[in-house]
């Protein structure tokens, strides 16, 4: 229907932006580290360790009252906030978080976190009868180690394996551009998840290897034209092959890009406030990585140097007549 | 690429129906499938009669026995509950198993002719033994070598490593190779023990996990307040009935020095003092069972146990050899009660009275007649989601998945008219079959895992769009609309493999390597691609070709 009004064959030329889209890439890149470093990452309890009680707030009780009441049992610096809950109907709540605590005389620090829930929803039920709990979750520090630790292994992993695959399938200057790409829309996502403080958490690790598997997705599509386009067009300038292929699988890219931006806003409006960090990195990752299959990973390949004449090595015609 | 016979089509349907029928039991409640609906979550009155119409339904129900009941697992994220993960300390298991195993070497070393030595004093995971006669030693380590027992199925490995560290002195201990070796042991001993405490008649959802080798996870689903838990958990359940001593001359001299050897120093529930002998008269593998009762003077709650024949044995003879004595109950270290024996108790039959609630009577019957942990639990981590916010996730995720179902389906018929709206019937096809796969496998759903479904309903469209672009372009080429059709979905196929077994990586490694909720995003994702494809290069192919067969149209309005 509509899609007959979009031109037939768009003739944009990307290459000709490769280097401002680099330089431009590299700017965010830089960036990116610059704040990763320096501001540092909102982890939340995940990854820093400590304590969060989400209650539902009682008729006529403040968060002063709730300060108050966290006051008398010394776990050093408590924050309470009143926001705003998940929900269908909106539900008024305040959120409790303190920090890991410090190790007694016979227990570690992760047991001491779990005592110090413990006597935080004693002391709750005592001051506010009735009180409804809405979560409440305590991780020590040597969990929260570990599961920092296996969040990064899993990137590691993914992106090595992403590297082979891409390696057996393309040559290995297609893999390098993939890779890039992939390594830019990663930290790029981070440093947006620094500047904005939004919490990192295991959820956020999740959105970043989703959208390390969209944005190869992206690249490989483009790739895989490319490919075709060079094999075909052997006289072709290479900037203009790049160009071929990117126009060719144009409409696809950003009617894909689209159709999961609006799935993903969906979650992001209606999913509640659970969900709300996870599809904000998807959202922004889809983004980013749209952008950089084609300036980033096409761009990189180009400055690789496209192979079109000789026969390429390690090619494999595969899945044909699967 | 367009030819679809019989046993193809019939293929297609069945794998749709199955995905239907698999799909099917989540849309009704438990009720009207004949299944007996859970146990209520409080006993609050609308609970409990919600619970009687859901069992009052499943006796009316009309629901074939040959359909699956069956329905997709929720996580505790969305059916609220508490996740608890717990660490053993491989050092203490292997300190209460030297301290059980003293028994056997005071023994060994006691056989005719008896090696004199001091009385040993355990420090943690070591035992120093100080011999009289240096002469003895030989004999010594050849004793203790017989009865050390061995670890695990092998057999080759031992528990204690004995050694030789002066001409009177012997080394007994446990090694780190041993510590762990023990701890892997106790595991599963104490995922049987847990089990029974919480769940004594055999009827909760309570699921017990080991992770590694230290540790258990334990997963409650409807449960609100963790520390129930908690408490039932962190004692270790070791209860001994040992000899005491509350004479007030001893007592004084032990506080202002050291107990004697072999004695502790121990606080009943008044608080008074006693020197209590460490070596047990009764142990927890002498009980034979436990359960709550009540204090014949004042009716108040108490706890009754009754010995196994050896026990009640041993605990006659003592008691009747130790008359006007005290005997301490002693429960992980604390000395619950210290009655003075007035005669001897034989039978077996013991009660424990004090200042319990009737639950507290009931969890602590429980918990002795669960038996003892070989080591304390320590909690590292918990997660608690009640009721309340379980429910609102569920309907947050079901109204943004419509939402973007809704969104999706109309952005594709717009853009693509016609044969968009096969993309939206392969679309529904693609749910229906996440659905099934999730209820047939029995994997769990989560609140990402939902997330998940919502980004599969955004990305599933994509191999439909690139064959329509690969058709569109076909078709300006010069094609008729049947040729661009087979040529599309031809060239697209590698493409669409390529990009999804991409996919497909990212979301194995998060389940190999997520955790909970995460593991359930890994899940629907990695159902979602697999579907995805399968709905979008067959099913909508199938549609495509019937339609082209009917209408047999000039051109493609694409």
């Amino acid at each position: 229907m509509l899609l007959q009004y979009w031109p037939k064959s768009t003739n944009v030329r990307f290459m000709s932006f490769r280097l401002p889209a680099l330089l431009f890439s590299a700017i965010l890149i830089a960036a990116s580290f610059a704040l990763i470093f320096t501001k540092g990452m909102n982890f939340g309890i995940d990854f820093a360790g400590g304590s969060v009680i989400e209650i539902e707030q009682p008729e006529g009780v403040q968060e002063e009252d709730v300060r108050e009441v966290m006051g008398g049992l010394g776990l050093g610096e408590v924050g309470v906030n009143a926001a705003r809950g998940t929900g269908v109907e909106a539900i008024e709540v305040i959120v409790i978080r303190f920090a890991t605590q410090p190790a007694e005389p016979g227990m570690d620090q992760d047991t001491a976190q779990q005592q110090a829930n413990d006597r935080v929803r004693a002391a709750l039920n005592e001051a506010f009868p009735g009180l409804n709990v809405r979560s409440s979750a305590a991780v020590g520090p040597k969990v929260s180690g570990e599961l920092l630790r296996s969040g990064l292994m899993a990137l590691a992993v993914a992106l090595a394996l992403m590297m082979a695959y891409i390696s057996v399938r393309f040559q290995w200057k297609y893999a390098l551009g993939a890779v890039a790409a992939l390594f830019h829309d990663v930290i790029i996502t981070m440093g947006m998840f620094s500047l904005t403080q939004f919490e990192f958490n295991l959820s956020t690790i999740a959105a970043l290897l989703t959208i390390v598997g969209y944005s190869m997705n992206d690249t490989v599509i483009v790739f895989d034209r490319v490919r075709e386009e060079a094999r075909k067009y052997k006289k072709m300038e290479p900037d203009k092959v790049i160009d071929l292929a990117v126009n060719q699988t144009l409409s696809r890219t950003l009617l894909t890009s689209g159709t999961t931006l609006l799935a993903l806003f969906s979650i992001y409006l209606f999913g509640g406030t659970v969900l709300s960090g996870m599809s904000f990195a998807l959202i922004f990752g889809v983004i980013i990585g749209t952008y950089s299959s084609v300036f980033v990973a096409s761009s990189v390949l180009l400055l690789l140097g496209l192979d079109q004449g000789e026969k390429q090595r390690r090619e494999v015609e595969g899945f044909q007549g699967v | 690429m367009l030819n679809f016979p019989a046993w193809k089509v019939s293929l297609i349907l069945i794998v749709l129906v199955w995905g239907a029928v698999m799909a099917i039991p989540n849309a009704f409640t438990d009720g009207f499938l004949g299944v007996e609906p859970r146990e209520p979550q409080s006993n609050a009155p609308q609970d409990i009669a919600a619970f009687q119409d859901q069992m009052d339904a499943a006796e009316e129900s009309w629901w074939p026995g040959f359909l699956p009941t069956s329905k997709v697992n929720l996580g505790l994220d969305l059916q609220g509950g508490v996740y608890l993960l717990t660490q053993i300390d491989p050092a203490e298991v292997a300190a209460n198993r030297l301290e059980t195993l003293q028994t056997d070497i005071v023994q060994a070393l006691n056989r005719d002719p008896l090696i004199q030595r001091d009385v040993p004093e355990q420090q943690g995971t070591t035992l120093p033994i100080q011999l009289r006669n240096p002469e003895d030693m030989d004999e010594a380590l050849r004793r203790l070598r017989r009865i050390n027992p061995t670890i695990g199925a092998t057999g080759s490995d031992r528990v204690l490593s004995i050694e030789r560290t002066g001409p009177q002195r012997i080394m007994v201990s446990v090694s780190e190779d041993a510590q762990q070796a023990l701890a892997a042991d106790a595991q599963g001993t104490m995922i049987t023990i847990i089990r029974r405490r919480l769940d004594p008649d055999g009827v909760s959802e309570v699921s017990i996990t080991p992770q590694g080798d230290t540790r258990i996870v334990i997963e409650a689903p409807g449960e609100a307040d963790p520390r129930r838990i908690k408490n039932i958990l962190s004692q270790a359940g070791r209860l001994t009935f040992n000899m005491a001593n509350m004479d007030q001359s001893a007592v004084n001299a032990a506080q202002a020095t050291r107990p004697p050897p072999g004695f502790e120093l121990l606080v009943d529930e008044f608080g008074r003092p006693m020197l209590v002998n460490r070596t047990p008269v009764v142990t927890g593998s002498d009980i034979a069972s436990a359960s709550q009762g009540r204090n014949p003077d004042d009716n108040s709650p108490a706890v009754d146990f009754r010995l196994n024949g050896t026990g009640a044995e041993r605990f006659g003879q003592t008691t009747a050899n130790n008359r006007g004595q005290i005997f301490a109950i002693v429960l992980d270290g604390t000395v619950m009660s210290a009655p003075r024996i007035n005669e001897p108790i034989w039978g077996g039959n013991v009660q424990i009275t004090g200042q319990f609630t009737l639950e507290e009577a009931q969890d602590l019957a429980d918990i002795i007649e669960a038996g003892e942990l070989p080591a304390k639990l320590n909690f590292i981590e918990e997660r608690t989601v009640g009721p309340g916010l379980g429910a609102d996730s569920i309907a947050a995720g079901t109204n943004a998945s419509l939402i973007g179902l809704a969104l999706v389906g109309v952005f594709m018929i717009i853009a693509y008219g016609l044969i968009g709206s096969f993309a939206v019937g392969s679309l529904l096809a693609n749910i229906v079959l996440i659905l099934g796969a999730l209820s047939g496998l029995g994997a769990t759903l989560t609140l990402p895992g939902i997330a998940g479904i919502v980004l599969t309903i955004g990305m599933a469209v994509d191999a439909n769009v690139i064959v329509f672009e690969r058709i569109r372009e076909e078709q300006r080429n010069g094609r008729s609309p049947t040729t661009a059709v087979i040529a599309g979905y031809e060239r697209a196929l590698s493409t669409i493999l390529d990009a999804n077994i991409t996919t497909f990586i990212a979301a194995s490694i998060l389940y190999l390597l997520g955790s909970g909720p995460v593991k359930g995003f890994a899940v629907t994702l990695a159902i979602g691609i697999v579907t995805s494809v399968f709905t979008a290069f067959v099913v909508t192919r199938w549609f495509t070709s019937m339609w082209l067969r009917l209408a047999r149209p000039r051109k493609l309005s694409i």
